[in-house]
């Protein structure tokens, strides 16, 4: 779905608004999304991300959003934009981009990869945090994907790509076909807040279970394609297993909005810790019991002796 | 809004150019997609020209895509022409007011407006596509894809918040010499499991200009009131290019 685009900024080139002249020098691209390519700039202020748009109107509309959210976050809401201009490129060109928070660390795949499995819960968690945020301003983020959630140190996780946020009852405009709740005839492309939870369901099998995610779309006929063979795929995976009910939860649509989500989840990461830790070592039950025979044996003798 | 989505694989090769057809369809108001479908390369060098060519003079976009990637790109195109019909709209008003037609010569702030009112335009405005299928011989093995991306662009169609239609067409018709057929009258609703495509016969023509002509005498017609089905396919069994 990406957009052909042609445009490219080289190391070191200083980039000039042409209606506000502020200038940014590019250091390196970060990223590509479905409306542009996103790079790393050097401003006055330090470093910064500049994400530079083909199509004026696609850009202008992800703008829209951005601005919206920003007057409506009062001090919890980091500062999207801090800019708005047009540049000219190589080709004379001009190209619309805006500036916004450079976001630090690398994608949910590459984190889990390179931290361990065992973050996994904790992730998922404050990335439903983040969702909720903007769920209770009545925004669907709608394209979650593993590109789209960047996690630094310690789990923290920052959404990134707004291009396909939508207000609810809009209809989506940006969607990838897994993560997608049509394409697996489990409802209706309009946006609502269940289906960031759909699509964060399907997020957790691939961040567990790729390959077989990837087997089901090769498969199955499009018209047979549905939440149970997702579930399946759950019931006969070791570390899905476990979370087994809030996927179902999640998948047809039984939580409200993130927050009630997350709200599930952490429950049920403090009763599988506490199932972790429950169960009683049989070495253990072993010392016990042989604790209680021996005590048993001398009581018998004792009392034998002092009779 | 109205648009035609042509899916096909190859050269026409019967009758009226299609390229004169399309822009045909563009003075009528309706804008021409083309999908090129290739999975071994195909539709050739003068395949992909034409499909090009169709689109720039039907006012539309080209896409050559695999048949795996048919649905995305299929509801991708509609929404893009959609906003390209509007933009179109907006940038003649614009022309009145400013002087300048082009949304990138206007100021960050008053381009984010006037894009905050072609958003809820493509939101909420009523569109017909009418969609226009090669069943050639060489289709045969595409053609579950085909009906996955008509349901798919359904069920997006679906989502927004104007009026959606969609129609369904291939070409060539049959037995009578038509050139193409209706399968599908305009419809916002493909619940159901029968195939859309119930039995076609593959042919070896491909009249992709006279069936692009019928196509367009279709939308005619439905401005005059909705006919029937049978009634508006008898009309159009009559119908000489």
């Amino acid at each position: 779905m990406t957009t052909s685009f042609r445009i490219s900024l080289r190391r070191g080139t200083v980039v000039t608004g042409k209606w506000k002249r502020r200038k940014y020098r590019v250091e390196r691209l970060l990223g590509e999304g479905a409306n542009g390519k996103v790079y790393l700039v050097h401003s006055d202020q330090g470093w910064v991300a500049l994400k530079v748009g083909a199509d004026a109107v696609d850009l202008q509309s992800e703008i829209n959003v951005l601005q919206t959210l920003a007057k409506q976050g009062r001090r919890q809401a980091p500062a999207f934009l801090y800019d708005v201009d047009d540049l000219q490129g190589s080709d004379g060109r001009d190209y619309p981009f805006y500036i916004m928070k450079y976001v630090r660390g690398v994608n949910l795949s590459a984190y889990l990869l390179q931290n361990g499995k065992e973050w996994f819960p904790l992730v998922s968690l404050n990335l439903l945090n983040k969702l909720a945020e903007l769920h209770s301003k009545g925004w669907v983020f709608c394209d979650l994907k593993m590109e789209n959630v960047m996690v630094a140190d310690y789990g923290h996780v920052e959404l990134v790509d707004y291009g396909g946020v939508t207000a609810v009852g809009k209809s989506i405009r940006q969607f990838t076909e897994i993560y997608d709740r049509g394409y697996w005839n489990a409802g209706s492309r309009a946006a609502d807040l269940k289906y960031d939870l759909f699509s964060f369901a399907v997020l957790c099998i691939q961040m567990h279970d790729p390959k077989r995610l990837h087997q089901l779309t090769l498969t199955l006929l499009p018209q047979n394609r549905s939440t149970e063979d997702l579930e399946q795929l759950i019931a006969t995976n070791a570390s899905l297993k476990p979370i087994a009910g809030w996927l179902a939860d999640a998948l047809a649509g039984r939580f409200a909005d993130a927050a009630e989500g997350a709200e599930a989840w952490r429950m049920l990461m403090h009763r599988t810790n506490r199932k972790q830790a429950a169960p009683t070592p049989f070495w253990l039950k072993g010392l016990v019991a042989g604790s209680a025979i021996m005590l048993a044996v001398s009581v018998y003798w004792l009392l034998r002796m002092g009779m | 809004m109205k648009q035609i989505l042509l899916i096909t694989d190859g050269c026409s090769n019967v009758g009226l150019s299609p390229i004169v057809a399309a822009a045909h369809a563009k003075a009528e108001g309706i804008a021409v997609n083309v999908v090129g479908v290739l999975d071994h390369g195909d539709a050739g060098e003068s395949g992909s020209m034409e499909i090009e060519e169709i689109a720039r003079a039907g006012g539309g976009i080209s896409r050559m895509v695999h048949t795996r990637q048919l649905a995305q790109t299929v509801q991708m195109m509609t929404r893009k022409t959609v906003v390209q019909t509007i933009q179109l709209a907006v940038q003649k008003e614009l022309k009145h007011v400013l002087g300048s037609g082009a949304i990138e010569d206007l100021p960050p702030e008053t381009r984010s407006e006037v894009v905050r009112v072609m958003d809820e335009l493509g939101e909420s405005s009523s569109l017909q596509v009418a969609l226009l299928i090669d069943a050639s011989a060489s289709m045969k093995p595409k053609l579950i894809a085909v009906e996955e991306a008509i349901r798919d662009l359904m069920l997006s169609l679906q989502a927004r918040q104007g009026k959606s239609e969609i129609a369904v067409f291939h070409f060539p018709g049959g037995r009578h010499g038509e050139e193409c057929k209706m399968d599908l009258g305009w419809t916002d609703n493909l619940t159901g499991a029968q195939s859309i495509f119930p039995k076609l016969q593959m042919s070896g023509t491909t009249p992709t200009g006279p069936a692009l002509m019928q196509v367009i005498d279709f939308y005619r017609q439905g401005d005059y009131g909705r006919r029937s089905r049978e009634e508006t396919d008898g009309m159009m069994s009559d119908y000489v290019v």
